[in-house]
Formats: structure tokens, C-alpha cells, sequence
């Protein structure tokens, strides 16, 4: 692990700094191109049809600080995180943002959303309706619609009809960043992975609010280097799952006690990015296909778990010897399959530890709890 | 004590609401016997749906079910700790977790009709919350696998409704109606449906009518009382049970009882609404706000859960008129259903607190209030969505607000002493004082 | 006219006596578990000091956490009514009241005839009152009263969240753990406490002028985070009155008033 934190500053530090300097760097490229930004609270958001519009989106995401303004507008039973986000409006921190928008997901993330859309002003706001039901055949040809009416909708506020060629561009661009990154999380599979879990954090958090262009051009590069790049014996080989995160510190703390993250299941990371839009050519359709078919939020995953066996899938292929299973605090949705998963990797040899995300953690406290975790995990490698 | 200020007279209603809703737990119970059908699944889904299937088929939905356990505390906590037990949080719907601690206890609520949970044969929900699906996918681990269908109405507000979002409920209930007889093997009956769906329509108006009455002053009910009453609305608003109680019980006391000028509160003076689901095991908050005279008259909940609501001609919110069209099959009945629930005012604020705060300003102006209490209910993360904005819109409207936090279904959450002192915090600022000890 | 107010609070009994709106004697002793007998010793020691009888007062009024124990008042107030009551008595100008007792931190907003609009009170929690500074003293082996000098020389702010006591406190001790020096702990303490009830503050709405009142508002350290969150100054009551008799002197007031027909 020494090594990693030498070299890190090389390798990461683009995607790094993008993550610390999101701000700047939206500001900077209005700035520079002209184009307006969109504030996004949900990753079921198509991005695909905002870059067709040359608009830039970026996620909207908490500061881990902890906060005094939402108390009047979000009841504290809600996550930390729709707080965070809203507190971020509320202080100011977004003031370049053109628009904002959701796609409809969980209720917590939702208030973030029509808070900010009562008491921040901004030239736009869309709410998407997006089928939660995404097991019924009839979730496509509705979300198809729904495209169709926001696109409508984008059209009016920029002034210009987005044309064919335009989407298809999107739909490139999004796809070659998923393509990109999912060759990173490749290398993740090997006996001893070339980086880190917390600089895969960096990097796909990064890509939630950078240009994809640009994002791209760095994810090139760095597939130039990765392959050469060896960090060293990886330790305990451990998969992160559960809702939004963007902890760095406790990805750090974690990686610092001599076990690596080889995956993840996340909205900040393989939830994000695996799936690409498919070739059809009633694109609009295709797109559709792509956010109904992805690997599901635990607010959409019903009648059937699906995630089951898709992160079952995920310890084989990434060799996962131990899963932490992390989540907001309050976040109902993962609550509700939190129980199941466990159960199911338990019954397949994956030892687990829960733990829950407040706007900051309790590092030592967690610190000592996941020491125990690993040597339980050394335990079982000595047997 | 002063000469009460209003003749007051006990709802006769009362008692048959009662029989009618302990008949529903013991048919349920005994579905099987009959050589009938149970199925689980929420208040708010489309009951009228398998109704189909015959006049032999019986339900037990969640919600109210989960109040029933909260009244029992004793019940309600050894629900909770063990649910607890299997590793579920503690913060989830609290209705949802005395269900599923029921049925790993193997206890239900009514143990002079069935000592053991009575096992569904299939699960039937609609999807609005994050947890309502999700509520049945938990029940069906819990019991060993009940085939479960639900149906995702989150299409946004009714006032945008657009041809491809009705489109998309009214597939999936076709595809449930495929999926109910594939299930249990039956026919389906499309005019028993055709039945259900209108009798449907007279429930959800004239539960309605029945709360407009509350605008006299003093109003004719409490809310304490109307909680006995909407219930059944929430066990099958589809049947001619709860239609036919409503309308031609219920609705004519009550506007008797307007006619003769009788009160729910015999010193009314001040008049108030709540939100959200009152913590069921502490319903003698209300009894004590009537020593200052205070009556609730309800609530967006009570009112709007089972009742619906339009714009009448002269300006004022009224029930909704029961639709006169001609059903002539499955499709139309199935649009009807559909469309007439979609407009469910308890269904809007899903999308935007605004929506909400301006039905709950409308209520406090028509219904002629003097503050609003308001449940932050830590039990239930739908209808506690965006109630810190409601609670900013109402004050702004000029409607003094009194938050107090609770849980619908988990005393452990919910501080008498601390709220009572609330309520005499907030009775002082509104310049009533105690007319009863 | 004499009359008296006592707050029978979950820590302090505190009584004030008014003659003709005029303070003869105030007194304060720890509420006992027999809240009766403590409300009695704290009305004696405060006519001893008065030099009067209790054949002279004309009517008590109690309020706080135990008012319904005093058998021998003659009326209860709330304490957000009591509080509102004195503060607007001592400083008029006073729009929100931040009152944090012992167990309970409360936030009321008053218009400019004193009138209540508006109050907030922390859920079932510790992290937002005066308890929660003291359990986090005996984590940190500090005395209390020396909590708000120490935290004046912390030169770096430590985030913390003070979601629950018992979660703070393993905080508190990881921090010590880290080397973390004690007046940055301290200081991390009173501004997660001071977020809490800033929060709080924020839901009923912040109106200058804004007061500070109960036992909380002697410690510089937490009135300084306070000052910091609001970016403002504080209005806190000073000697006869001092901060924690605010609620025994607003009860007093209201017995006045009472007496007066109002």
C-alpha cells in the first residue's frame, strides 16, 4: 500500500482533482464553451440526451460537512445525504447551475430535488417520471414517452430541436465512458489489481461531473498505464456495496488497514456505468432500454431481487473474499434489501459487515470495527 | 363546568363500523374454510381488481393491519424486536414491520378468529412509496414465497396525466389480471369487476361527502371518531359493504346531525387539522385538546385516503363526482379504475410538497381553522415526504403550525408527557385556555 | 403586590420574587427526585433572603419540566410561554428566543408585542441541550465550567456530528486517540451543539434581535460557536436576572399579570 500513496498523486491526481474542484471546473467550462449546466440529483438521469444538447451535466452531490440550513425543509428522518445535497443549494455552492433535474427514484433523494426547486431559483427544473416498475415489459415503450416529452421539453428551453445525429453523438459519448471504465474495473480482476478502490472512487465520481470528452481522453491514458502499474499484494480482497457513495475518508481508513476494494456495487460506481445504450435504431427506445435494464436501484429491484445474483456474479468474477455493506443512514431502499444480501453471500462464504453512512463518519469508531472485520477475514485465511 | 355550548349525541354509525371491520378480520381468517380466497397486499392498491375472481375472495390489507397491531402495545413491541431480530432497521415503516413481525411470530391481531397468522395465497400491492413493493417482496421471504404482482402507479400528478402514463398502469393490471388467474386457477369474471370498480366510485365519494360536513361549525365529527369510519375504506373501498355504509348509513346521520346542529365537541372554540397517521397508540392527544375546546376536524389523510376531491362550481373543494359512464368491459373498467385513482389527492404531494400544502391551505381556509398540528411521523417516509415544506407554506398562508414528532406505529418514538406540554405551548399561543381540568 | 415564579427544571429549581415588577430575591437549588420538597427549599431560601413570609405572596405560578408537582401553586405556564414572557420583559427587542435547558432546547419566535408566532422544541435527544456538553466533559475529564475557556484556544475546527450523545462521545474518544489536542475537541463539541440548535433555530425562523437564555448561555465557549453559526451577536441576559432564571422570572411575570386581571 506504501507505494500507492506515492504514486497515487501521478495517476489519479486528474480525476482526483476534478472530484475536489468540481465547481471550479463547471464554472470554468461554461466559461470557456458558452454551454449551460444542469444540476442532476439521480443517476437514472440520461445524461445521453442532456451532452446531445451540448449541456453539461453534473451530479449533484453532499460536501461531508456537516450543515445547519435544511432543518426547516427535509425532516430529519430522511438520509444525510438528500440533506447534504440540498444544503449545498441552500449555501450557494451551485449558483453557476442553469437547470436542474431528477429522474424519479427513492422519496429521500426526491426532497432534495423539490426543495431546491422551491427556494433556489433556476432558469429550469424537470422532474422525469420514470418507471419504477422496471420487471414489467411495460416500463419501456412508458419511459420511451417520458423521453420523448423531456427532450420536447429541453428542446423549448434551448431553442434549437436536438437532432438524430445529435443523440446519437450523446449516446457515444456516454457509451465510450462506460466502455472505458468498465476496462479499468477489468484490471480489477487480476491477482493484483493496478489501483485502488478509493481511485476508482475518484475516478467514476469524477465522471458524474466532468465532460465526458474529456473524462475520456484521461481514462485513455490511464488504460495506457495501468497495465505496467503494480501497487502491490492487494490484501484481503473486499467488494463495497449498498447507496450513494462518495466517502473518500473511509475508503482511505479502509485501504490503509491493508485490504483492497475490488468492486463495488454502487451508484457511485458499477451502478453507474455498466450497461451500454444499445444499437436499435429508434434511439429513443434504445435509451430507454438502457436506464430500464441497468443494474437496479433497491427502489426499483421487485417483484424479483435481481441484484442477488448480479452481485454474486460480481464476488466470482472480482475474486471477493469479504463485502462491507454500506448505506445513508435512513435509506429505506437498501434497508430493505440489506437483510437478503447478507443472508445470500453468508450462504456463499462472504463474510459481511454493515455499517451506515452518516454526513460524516465516525472514523475511529469504524476504524476498529473494520479491523475486526479483516482479521475475522485472516482468521478464515489461516484455516 | 360551564353549560356545554352545543347539543352533543354519540354517532350511531359507530357501532355497525365496528362489526363491519371485525367481520373483515374474521372473514379473512376463515377464507379458507368457505373454500375461498385471502390475498395481502396495501390499502391503497386496487382491490377492485381480484374481485374478479369471485364473490368468495377476501383480503387483508397492510396498513390498517399495522395500526391494529400499534394499538396493542404489548403485540406491537414484540413485533418490532422481532423483526429487529432478523436484521431489519428499526427507522422503516413502522406499519410494515409489525406486518412482518405478525408473520414470524406467527400471531395475528385477531386472536379470537385465528391464533396463527392466516397465510395469503398470493400478494397483491400498487408501488407509490419506496417501500410499498418492496413491503410484500420482505412478507413473501418471510412466509417461504407467496407469489406477489404489483403495480406501479408513480406516474406523476393527475393534473398532468398523459395518455402513455395511464397506458402503462392500466398494461400492468391486465398483466395482473393474466398473472391472478394464472395464480389461482379460476376464471376471471369481468362483471364482478365492472361491480367492484362502481362500487368503488360510491365509497371514495361519499366518504368525501361525509368529511365537506365537517365545514359546519361545530363540526359534526372528530377526527378521533373518523378514524373508526375511513377505515373501512382502507380495508376494501371496492365492496358493497362500505359503499352501501357510507352512503346509506353514514352520510345521512351525519348530515342529520349537521341539520340539527350537533357537535363532535360540546365546547367547541377552536378548530384545528393534523397530518399524516396519528400515533395510533396514543389517541387520547385528541381527548385531551377538547379541554380547550379544540376539536380536529380531520386531515389531507383522513379526508383524502379513501375520499376524492374536485373543484366544485362555486369555488369550494367537494367530493368528487361519482363518474356516469356506461362500463361495458375489462379495458374500460380498468381506464376508469385507474384514472379515478390517480386523482387521489393523498397521491400528489409524491411528486412536489407544494401540491400538498396548497390542498392542506384550502382545507384550512374552507374548513375554517385556527392552527394545524402537524405529525412529523418518523413511522411513514410517504406521507411525512416534504412536510417541512407544508409546514413553511401553511405558516405562510397565516396558519399557526405546531410540528410534533412521532411514529404512527412504534410508541417507542412518540413522548407523551412532551408532547402534551406541546399542545398547552401551542393552545397558549393561540389565546385558548382550559375550559375542563 | 408580591408574587412568585418558580421552573421546576430537570436539574436547577430556580424561584424569582416580584414586588410591584421590582426583583426582591431570586434563589436556585438542584431538583431533588422529591421535585415538591426542592421547589419548597428554593421558595424559602429565596424569602429568607427577601426577609418576607409567605403570608406575603399573593400568587405563585410555576413552570418547567416538574411544574405539575408544585401542589402549592396557584397556576402552571409552559415553559416556552415563560421564557417568551421574560425575555421580552428584559429585552424587548428580542424577535427569537434560544432557550436551552438541561435536558431540552427550545427556539420561540415572538412578534413585537411579545406575542408567540412561532416555536420549535429538539425531538428526544440529548445533543441539542446542556446534558450533552456535560457528558461530553466527563469523555474529555474536564470540569465543565472550564468547557467555554479552553475552547477559546482551539486554533483548528474538528468536524463532528452530534447526531446522538453516545455516538459523539465514541467520537470524542477516537479524537483522543488521534492526538487530537483537547481545546479543538472542546471547540468541535460546542460547534456540533451549536449546529444543532442553530438547525433548530433555523426551522422556527431567525429574527434579530436574538436572545440566549438558560444555564447553557454562562459557557463563552458555546456562545462563541453560536455567534460564529448565526454570524451575529447574542443578546444574554445579565445579573439580577442572569440567563438560567429567565423561565422563574418570565413564570413570575405571568403571576403578575394575572394578579393585574390580565
Amino acid at each position: 500500500m506504501q507505494l500507492v500513496q506515492e504514486e497515487e498523486n501521478l495517476t489519479f491526481n486528474q480525476f482526483k482533482d476534478w472530484y475536489e474542484n468540481r465547481h471550479e471546473y463547471a464554472k470554468a467550462w461554461k466559461e470557456r464553451t458558452g454551454g449551460k449546466v444542469i444540476g442532476y440529483f439521480c443517476t437514472y438521469v440520461p445524461e445521453e440526451i442532456l451532452y446531445a444538447a451540448n449541456i453539461l451535466p453534473v451530479r449533484i452531490l453532499g460536501s461531508h460537512e456537516p450543515q445547519d440550513v435544511t432543518e426547516p425543509h427535509i425532516f430529519a428522518m430522511f438520509c444525510p445525504f438528500c440533506r447534504d445535497c440540498l444544503a449545498q443549494g441552500l449555501k450557494g455552492r451551485f449558483d453557476y447551475l442553469d437547470g436542474i433535474m431528477i429522474a424519479q427514484s427513492c422519496l429521500h433523494i426526491r426532497q432534495a430535488y423539490t426543495s431546491w426547486d422551491l427556494h433556489i431559483p433556476t432558469d429550469y427544473s424537470y422532474y422525469l417520471p420514470h418507471p419504477m416498475h422496471v420487471q414489467s415489459p411495460h416500463a419501456i415503450p412508458y419511459l420511451k414517452e417520458e423521453l420523448i416529452q423531456f427532450k420536447k421539453s429541453l428542446e423549448k428551453w434551448i431553442g434549437h430541436l436536438i437532432t438524430d445525429k445529435d443523440l446519437k453523438s450523446g449516446i457515444e459519448l456516454m457509451n465510450k465512458n462506460r466502455r472505458l471504465m468498465n476496462q479499468v474495473y477489468e484490471l480489477r480482476k487480476e491477482p493484483n489489481p493496478p489501483l485502488t478502490g478509493l481511485e476508482a472512487m475518484y475516478m467514476v465520481v469524477s465522471s458524474q461531473m466532468i465532460d465526458k470528452e474529456e473524462h475520456n481522453r484521461e481514462l485513455e491514458l490511464l488504460l495506457q498505464k495501468l497495465p505496467s502499474r503494480d501497487i502491490g499484494d492487494p490484501g484481503e480482497r473486499l467488494i463495497i456495496i449498498g447507496s450513494e457513495d462518495d466517502d473518500t475518508e473511509f475508503m482511505k481508513m479502509v485501504e490503509s488497514l491493508g485490504a483492497t476494494f475490488v468492486t463495488d456495487d454502487h451508484c457511485t460506481g458499477t451502478r453507474y456505468f455498466q450497461k451500454e445504450v444499445g444499437s436499435s435504431r429508434d434511439l429513443m427506445s434504445a435509451i430507454a432500454e438502457r436506464y430500464v435494464k441497468r443494474v437496479p436501484c433497491p427502489s426499483k429491484d421487485w417483484p424479483n431481487r435481481t441484484r442477488l445474483d448480479h452481485i454474486l456474479q460480481l464476488t466470482k468474477e472480482y475474486d471477493v473474499q469479504g463485502a462491507i455493506l454500506i448505506q445513508q443512514k435512513f435509506c429505506d431502499p437498501h434497508e430493505l434489501d440489506t437483510p437478503a444480501i447478507k443472508e445470500k453471500l453468508e450462504d456463499k462464504g462472504i463474510a459481511t459487515l454493515f455499517l451506515e453512512f452518516d454526513v460524516t463518519v465516525p472514523i475511529g469508531q469504524f476504524k476498529t470495527r473494520v479491523e475486526a472485520f479483516l482479521e475475522i477475514l485472516r482468521e478464515e485465511d489461516l484455516f | 363546568m360551564s353549560k356545554a355550548k352545543y347539543p352533543f349525541e354519540r354517532l350511531k354509525s359507530w357501532g355497525k363500523a365496528k362489526t363491519l371491520r371485525e367481520n373483515y378480520y374474521r372473514d379473512f381468517a376463515e377464507a379458507h374454510d368457505k373454500g375461498g380466497i385471502r390475498w395481502a397486499g396495501g390499502a391503497w392498491s386496487f382491490d377492485a381488481i381480484p374481485s374478479g375472481l369471485g364473490e368468495d375472495v377476501w383480503c387483508l390489507t397492510g396498513e390498517p393491519y399495522g395500526a391494529t397491531v400499534a394499538f396493542n402495545k404489548e403485540l406491537a413491541l414484540e413485533c418490532q424486536e422481532a423483526i429487529e431480530t432478523k436484521g431489519y432497521a428499526r427507522d422503516l415503516c413502522s406499519y410494515m414491520r409489525n406486518y412482518w413481525g405478525s408473520i414470524i411470530l406467527n400471531k395475528y391481531a385477531w386472536p379470537q378468529f385465528s391464533k396463527e397468522f392466516p397465510k395469503p395465497d398470493f400478494m397483491w400491492q400498487d408501488h407509490i412509496c419506496c417501500s410499498h413493493a418492496k413491503w410484500y417482496q420482505v412478507a413473501s421471504d418471510l412466509e417461504g414465497g407467496i407469489p406477489m404482482f404489483s403495480i406501479d402507479v408513480s406516474v406523476g400528478p393527475y393534473e398532468e396525466l398523459t395518455e402513455s402514463r395511464i397506458n402503462y398502469i392500466v398494461g400492468q393490471m391486465h398483466d395482473g389480471i393474466k398473472w391472478l388467474k394464472k395464480q389461482t386457477g379460476r376464471d376471471y369474471d369481468d362483471e364482478l369487476l365492472i361491480k367492484a370498480v362502481h362500487n368503488e366510485f360510491r365509497s371514495c365519494h361519499y366518504w368525501a361527502a361525509i368529511c365537506e360536513l365537517n365545514k359546519t361549525i361545530p363540526a359534526p365529527l372528530d377526527e378521533k371518531t373518523m378514524y373508526a369510519l375511513y377505515v373501512l375504506g382502507t380495508l376494501r373501498k371496492s365492496s358493497q359493504w362500505t359503499a352501501d355504509f357510507y352512503e346509506k348509513e353514514l352520510y345521512p346521520e351525519v348530515k342529520s346531525r349537521v341539520e340539527r346542529g350537533i357537535a363532535a365537541v360540546e365546547n367547541e372554540q377552536c378548530r384545528i387539522m393534523t397530518d399524516t397517521q396519528p400515533p395510533w397508540a396514543f389517541l387520547k392527544v385528541f381527548r385531551y385538546m377538547e379541554k380547550y375546546g379544540c376539536v380536529s376536524i380531520g386531515s389531507l389523510y383522513t379526508f383524502s385516503l379513501i375520499g376524492l376531491w374536485e373543484d366544485k362550481e362555486d369555488g369550494t373543494w367537494g367530493p368528487k363526482a361519482i363518474p356516469e359512464i356506461e362500463i361495458t368491459n375489462r379495458d374500460e373498467a380498468l381506464r376508469a379504475l385507474a384514472k379515478w385513482n390517480l386523482s387521489k389527492p393523498e397521491w400528489q404531494h409524491f411528486y412536489h410538497p407544494q401540491l400538498k400544502s396548497e390542498m392542506m391551505i384550502r382545507i384550512a381556509r374552507e374548513w375554517k381553522l385556527d392552527g394545524v398540528l402537524l405529525h412529523f411521523n418518523r413511522g411513514c417516509e410517504g406521507l411525512s415526504l416534504g412536510i417541512a415544506e407544508n409546514r413553511l407554506a401553511i405558516q405562510k398562508a397565516g396558519f399557526p403550525v405546531m410540528p410534533f414528532e412521532g411514529n404512527m406505529g412504534d410508541e417507542r418514538e412518540f413522548d407523551l408527557t412532551r408532547t402534551m406540554v406541546r399542545i398547552d405551548a401551542f393552545m397558549e399561543s393561540l389565546g385558548m385556555k382550559k375550559l375542563v381540568d | 403586590m408580591t408574587v412568585i415564579g418558580i421552573d421546576l427544571g430537570a436539574k436547577n429549581t430556580k424561584v424569582v420574587i416580584l414586588r410591584s415588577s421590582e426583583i426582591l430575591a431570586t434563589s436556585s437549588v438542584l431538583s431533588g427526585f422529591d421535585q415538591q420538597s426542592s421547589a419548597e427549599e428554593a421558595v424559602n431560601e429565596a424569602l429568607n433572603k427577601a426577609k418576607i413570609t409567605r403570608e406575603d405572596i399573593k400568587h405563585i405560578t410555576a413552570t418547567g419540566a416538574g411544574m405539575d408537582a408544585i401542589t402549592f401553586a396557584n397556576d402552571t405556564v409552559t415553559e416556552i410561554s415563560a421564557s417568551a414572557r421574560g425575555i421580552s420583559k428584559v429585552f424587548p427587542s428580542v424577535r427569537t428566543v434560544i432557550d436551552i435547558g438541561a435536558e431540552e432546547g427550545r427556539a420561540i419566535r415572538l412578534n413585537e408585542n411579545g406575542k408567540i408566532i412561532d416555536f420549535g422544541i429538539n425531538e428526544k435527544c440529548a445533543a441539542g441541550a446542556g446534558a450533552f456538553t456535560e457528558a461530553m466533559a466527563r469523555a474529555l475529564e474536564v470540569e465543565l465550567e472550564k468547557m467555554g475557556e479552553m475552547s477559546l484556544k482551539s486554533t483548528k475546527a474538528v468536524p463532528m456530528n452530534a447526531q446522538c450523545t453516545i455516538f459523539a462521545e465514541s467520537e470524542v474518544v477516537s479524537l483522543i486517540h488521534q492526538n487530537t489536542p483537547r481545546e479543538d475537541i472542546i471547540r468541535a463539541v460546542h460547534d456540533a451543539i451549536a449546529d444543532r440548535i442553530t438547525s433548530m433555530t433555523r426551522r422556527v425562523g431567525i429574527e434579530k434581535d436574538v436572545a440566549l437564555v438558560g444555564g447553557v448561555a454562562n459557557n463563552i465557549g458555546f456562545v462563541d460557536s453560536m455567534k460564529r453559526n448565526l454570524g451575529f451577536d447574542l443578546l444574554i441576559p445579565k445579573d439580577p436576572i442572569v440567563p438560567e432564571f429567565i423561565s422563574a422570572y418570565g413564570a413570575a411575570l405571568v403571576a403578575q399579570d394575572t394578579m393585574n386581571g390580565g
